[in-house]
């Protein structure tokens, strides 16, 4: 389980975050929602050690991370399997040399068996034809796949996507969704959504949470959150120009 | 007082990074496929540029010297004069500057350019720490790479000292060859190679803590690159002054 308590976060004059309060529980598929700038990737990089609160507290499997060294957080890190909104690939190498790139590193073997055990990684995802791509060769949707590919070989349990499908196609996008609800169902992966797409919540979410503002608007199922009559939500989930939240 | 704090906190960001590069480098988990990478690219693909800057350097040094070795009709000086200028002085300085721009500059805009893009995040995540990875098989090639370009680069100026001298001056090649052998020794030899060796370590660690440090897009690469070149040589002169001061 992970919990997020109170958590404060300021750059410079700007502060991000106002209090944040949230469990997850484990298997469970969350999706973080809220208008850009509402502080969700924020949040979820204090999970990594990416950022850290000024105030608050995280836990981790019980562990208090808080006040975790940079070091500390390698074993953490090794057991959650980050998806960035960019996928952020290493540029400089083809796509199965950035899957094998961490089965070198944490499992001691040599650039060749890497290589043979990131072939299937790449496969699990649909990618195992382009595996001598250049990462600048291909598209988005592509490179969301293969940076999924790459944080599964740390065999995590928790998965985060940070908006894993903003600017896909429909069909890359429901590839995309199907592999997070696929992972969860088959292995027992708890994965932290970060998402603006109302298609994906709908038809992967377990449960849902809505920023605004730098706190925590509304937690709850799905249908909560479409049936909600907060003036907020709604104006959100209808993408609606009038109502208090500033376009 | 804004460029002062700006400065101030670059200065402070470097002084932090070699810190805790240099803690890294004393339990070092070096990645052995990407130090052979990087010293390749580092060293084999830096041989054209730095054979080239050798003979010029060479050269240009036996022209120097030519002129006043013919005038005094002093021939048996030719060599010494072009050994102990380039050996003890041209040759690391030059190469070092070269090295700064080619390499120094490519360093720091792939590091940049890896950080703005979360690239460098990206690393973290995956549970592999960047200054293992990334920084220490760089700073290690440059350091390596420059000594050894560096003694390379004192045979091909020796080359183009004589040729020049040869051609240009008509100093017959045995006289320049006698006379390099008779005076210059060995200690001229190493003197440039701890000037190399020093140059290495210092281009490399400006240049992966400017890119480390680079924030703003694209022109924030653009400028870190620039800071990185000036930096690294204001550092080469004055690493060249002290070691001469140091080794007279």
């Amino acid at each position: 389980m992970i919990r997020f308590i109170d958590v404060y976060k300021r750059f410079g004059a700007r502060e991000i975050l106002k209090g944040v309060s949230l469990d997850v529980d484990e298997g469970q598929i969350l999706f973080i929602i809220g208008k850009s700038g509402a502080g969700k990737s924020v949040l979820i990089k204090h999970l990594v050690g990416l950022l850290r609160p000024d105030a608050g507290r995280i836990i981790f499997e019980g562990q208090d991370i808080t006040r975790f060294k940079e070091r500390d957080f390698y074993p953490l890190r090794k057991r959650c399997g980050m998806v960035f909104q960019h996928s952020t690939l290493f540029d400089s190498m083809t796509l199965i040399e950035n899957v094998a790139l961490p089965i070198r590193k944490h499992q001691g073997l040599s650039q060749r068996e890497s290589l043979a055990q990131a072939a299937g990684y790449l496969e699990a995802v649909g990618m195992e034809q382009m595996a001598s791509a250049r990462v600048t060769d291909i598209g988005d949707g592509l490179r969301k796949r293969v940076a999924i590919a790459r944080a599964l070989t740390l065999s995590p349990r928790y998965m985060i996507f940070d908006e894993p499908t903003t600017a896909l196609d429909p069909l890359s996008a429901l590839r995309i969704d199907r592999l997070i609800r696929q992972l969860s169902d088959e292995r027992g992966v708890t994965s932290i959504v970060i998402s603006h797409d109302l298609r994906s919540v709908f038809s992967v979410a377990d449960r849902v949470v809505m920023l605004y503002q730098g706190r925590v608007q509304l937690d709850g199922a799905p249908e909560d959150f479409r049936r909600s009559v907060d003036p907020i939500i709604h104006q959100f989930v209808n993408g609606l120009p009038d109502g208090p939240m500033e376009l | 007082m804004n460029a002062l704090l700006s400065g101030l906190e670059t200065l402070g960001g470097l002084a932090l990074f070699i810190g805790s590069t240099l803690r890294a480098a004393l339990r070092p988990r070096l990645d052995a496929f990407e130090l052979w990478r990087i010293l390749h690219r580092v060293g084999v693909r830096s041989l054209p540029i730095v054979i080239i800057t050798a003979v010029f350097a060479g050269a240009i040094a036996a022209l120097q010297v030519g002129t006043y070795v013919v005038k005094f009709r002093a021939y048996e000086v030719v060599g010494w004069g072009f050994g102990y200028a380039v050996f003890r002085e041209l040759g690391p300085l030059l190469i070092g500057l070269m090295f700064s721009g080619r390499v120094g500059a490519n360093h720091t805009a792939e590091l940049g350019t890896m950080r703005v893009t979360e690239q460098i995040d990206a690393l973290r995540a995956l549970a592999i720490d960047p200054i293992h990875y990334l920084i220490l098989p760089r700073v290690l090639s440059m350091i390596v790479m420059m000594t050894l370009l560096n003694a390379v680069g004192d045979l091909f100026a020796l080359l183009g000292g004589m040729a020049t001298a040869w051609g240009l001056i008509h100093v017959d090649p045995w006289v320049f060859w006698n006379s390099f052998i008779e005076y210059v020794k060995l200690g001229d030899f190493l003197n440039g190679m701890i000037k190399a060796n020093a140059f290495g370590a210092a281009i490399g660690l400006l240049s992966c803590g400017f890119g480390m440090q680079v924030t703003g897009g694209a022109p924030g690469v653009g400028r870190a690159v620039n800071a990185s070149v000036m930096a690294s040589a204001v550092a080469i002169f004055f690493l060249d002054w002290l070691i001469t001061a140091v080794l007279r």
